[in-house]
């Protein structure tokens, strides 16, 4: 590397100030983050900290609150849901959108990345009113089409960035041998972009798991989600269960991320988001 | 495999990506994005019987000083956000590019992991950190003794801003880091061997040349602290922005046409932040 340009003699004053600066903007980021963790083994009533002791009662308590329960249900088949959807009518989109770079692509391309920028609890609002008018209502149905509108964007984006990467010799290869259309794409192109479609799954999972500002409109005993229960628990109560369930869900986002890396390459996702 | 002996399709790769392959997806939002938001926004005009054109609601938006101040809070808080996130983030994207070496790998996990972890989660945290017998009241009355009574912090205004800091300066961040690791280091180079200092050359060369991804993270960041609710309804300290009013006004009030009026009015913000982010990509070429 040529000349970086330091001062070379004695200590570099402003890289150990920016170096200090990192170092205290991290300890700002990570701290609400790791107090919560810490309190979901303690083995106080109350929410303390530092914490007197620990245990995992408060892990235990997330399972004799039915309610918790019960949205945790109904919050994984809605993400599930939801991102199948997505990726059934994203995908093929992004075959055209990825290759094509006429104006109407790109577009195009905004327009289906749109629900991203509006504001969700506008979408919420609006959708609930829309949806009873069709006589969906507040039902498991309007959770997936309202989760699915904002899950859309993650699949687009990162299968769309993986396969425009992708050169097209590949599928002319394949087309030129005689593969039809369809066959092309199952045993060419669809191995070739699974990484963005995994990673924009993960994303879309994520995305529909953590919504609150949309699923809160469509609530009911049967359609309550996990943030949504957590938050009416949170406005009467303030105890560690929520930690606990929190650490849960931590966990098992830090466990969804490490199979998709183990099995594709977390390069390869940063990429495209 | 069998191999099958038919001729050659002349037509190659174009058959894989004709347009009709979009028409689910775009319909899709039409029918379940557009065209809500559409209604909502009608909703906001329609008078309160049910019928007939009114601009009532707008009026008392736009006049009445409760409402203003509650759209200039929520313009304000955004802005404000901003702010603080370009200035925390930057320092750390100029580290991330140019001082990291080895840690990088380090500093971009530490900035991605946090978006893991609920929102809820992360309200909780800040909930902890500064609840009656939380760390910050233990460390200043236990530990360093300076103060007698546990302070209680519900009614800041600076828990929110800080949160809602937290959940998004790590999008500054990247969107700074982006465009810096672009800019040419002999151009920094040049400013220094013509005799610049190290913070001219900063504020002449690299500032200037970073203006672009502040741009993109500022109108990220704007947008999303713009629309941003669960974090105001835990931890608000009495602030009243958009979102918080439309949450009440479905919750309490019922009055549905004021609350489409007001998801208008956010709806229009954002919409601008948009064509802004579009404008700018495009002149950077991207």
């Amino acid at each position: 590397m040529a000349g970086r340009g330091t001062a070379g003699r004695g200590i570099d004053w402003v890289n150990v100030a920016l170096g200090a600066f990192v170092v205290a903007f991290f300890i700002f980021m990570l701290a609400p983050i790791l107090v919560v963790v810490v309190v979901s083994f303690t083995s106080a009533g109350y929410v303390t900290f530092p914490v007197p002791g620990w245990s995992f009662k408060w892990f235990v308590n997330i399972f004799a609150y039915q309610p918790f329960v019960n949205a945790l249900i109904v919050s994984i088949e809605v993400a599930v849901g939801a991102t199948v959807l997505s990726c059934l009518i994203g995908v093929p989109a992004c075959l055209y959108l990825a290759r094509s770079r006429s104006a109407w692509a790109s577009a195009t391309m905004t327009f289906l990345l749109s629900p991203l920028s509006m504001p969700m609890i506008v979408i919420g609002f609006a959708s609930l009113f829309f949806l009873s008018w069709l006589g969906i209502g507040v039902s498991f149905h309007a959770l997936l089409i309202t989760h699915t509108i904002v899950c859309l964007p993650y699949v687009i984006r990162t299968s769309a960035g993986v396969y425009a990467g992708l050169p097209p010799a590949y599928e002319e290869a394949a087309a030129i041998l005689g593969a039809n259309p369809l066959r092309v794409f199952w045993h060419v192109t669809l191995p070739l972009i699974r990484p963005g479609i995994m990673a924009g799954s993960l994303f879309s999972f994520l995305t529909s798991f953590d919504n609150l500002p949309i699923s809160y409109f469509f609530g009911s005993a049967q359609t309550n989600t996990l943030p949504v229960v957590m938050l009416s628990y949170m406005e009467n109560q303030f105890d560690p269960t929520i930690a606990a369930l929190s650490t849960l869900q931590l966990v098992m986002a830090v466990v969804a991320l490490l199979v998709v890396d183990r099995i594709y390459g977390i390069d390869k996702m940063t990429v495209a988001a | 495999m069998t191999i099958e002996f038919t001729a050659p399709k002349a037509k190659p790769a174009a058959l894989l990506r004709p347009w009709a392959l979009v028409v689910p997806a775009v319909l899709f939002l039409i029918v379940f994005f557009v065209i809500p938001l559409v209604e909502n926004g009608v909703r906001s005009f329609v008078g309160s019987g049910g019928n007939g054109f009114t601009l009532s609601r707008y009026v008392l938006l736009l006049t009445d000083s409760f409402y203003l101040r509650v759209t200039a809070e929520t313009v304000l808080l955004s802005a404000g956000v901003t702010v603080i996130s370009i200035l925390i983030g930057y320092p750390v994207a100029y580290f991330l590019v140019r001082r990291s070496g080895r840690w990088a790998g380090l500093i971009i996990f530490l900035l991605i992991a946090p978006l893991l972890t609920s929102i809820i989660m992360r309200t909780f945290g800040w909930q902890v950190l500064f609840a009656r017998r939380g760390l910050v009241n233990n460390l200043l009355v236990d530990q360093l003794g300076l103060i007698d009574v546990p302070l209680r912090f519900s009614n800041s205004p600076e828990i929110a801003v800080a949160a809602l800091v937290h959940v998004l300066v790590p999008f500054m961040v990247l969107s700074i880091a982006t465009v810096l690791q672009s800019i040419d280091l002999r151009l920094e180079e040049s400013a220094k061997i013509l005799g610049a200092g190290r913070f001219r050359t900063f504020w002449e060369v690299t500032l200037p040349l970073s203006l672009d991804g502040i741009g993109t993270g500022a109108i990220l960041v704007f947008m999303i602290a713009n629309g941003s609710f669960v974090t105001l309804v835990l931890l608000g300290g009495g602030l009243q922005t958009l979102p918080l009013m439309i949450y009440q006004q479905f919750n309490t009030t019922r009055d549905f046409g004021m609350a489409s009026a007001m998801s208008t009015i956010l709806l229009v913000i954002a919409v601008a932040c948009l064509f802004l982010q579009l404008r700018l990509v495009r002149r950077r070429g991207g």
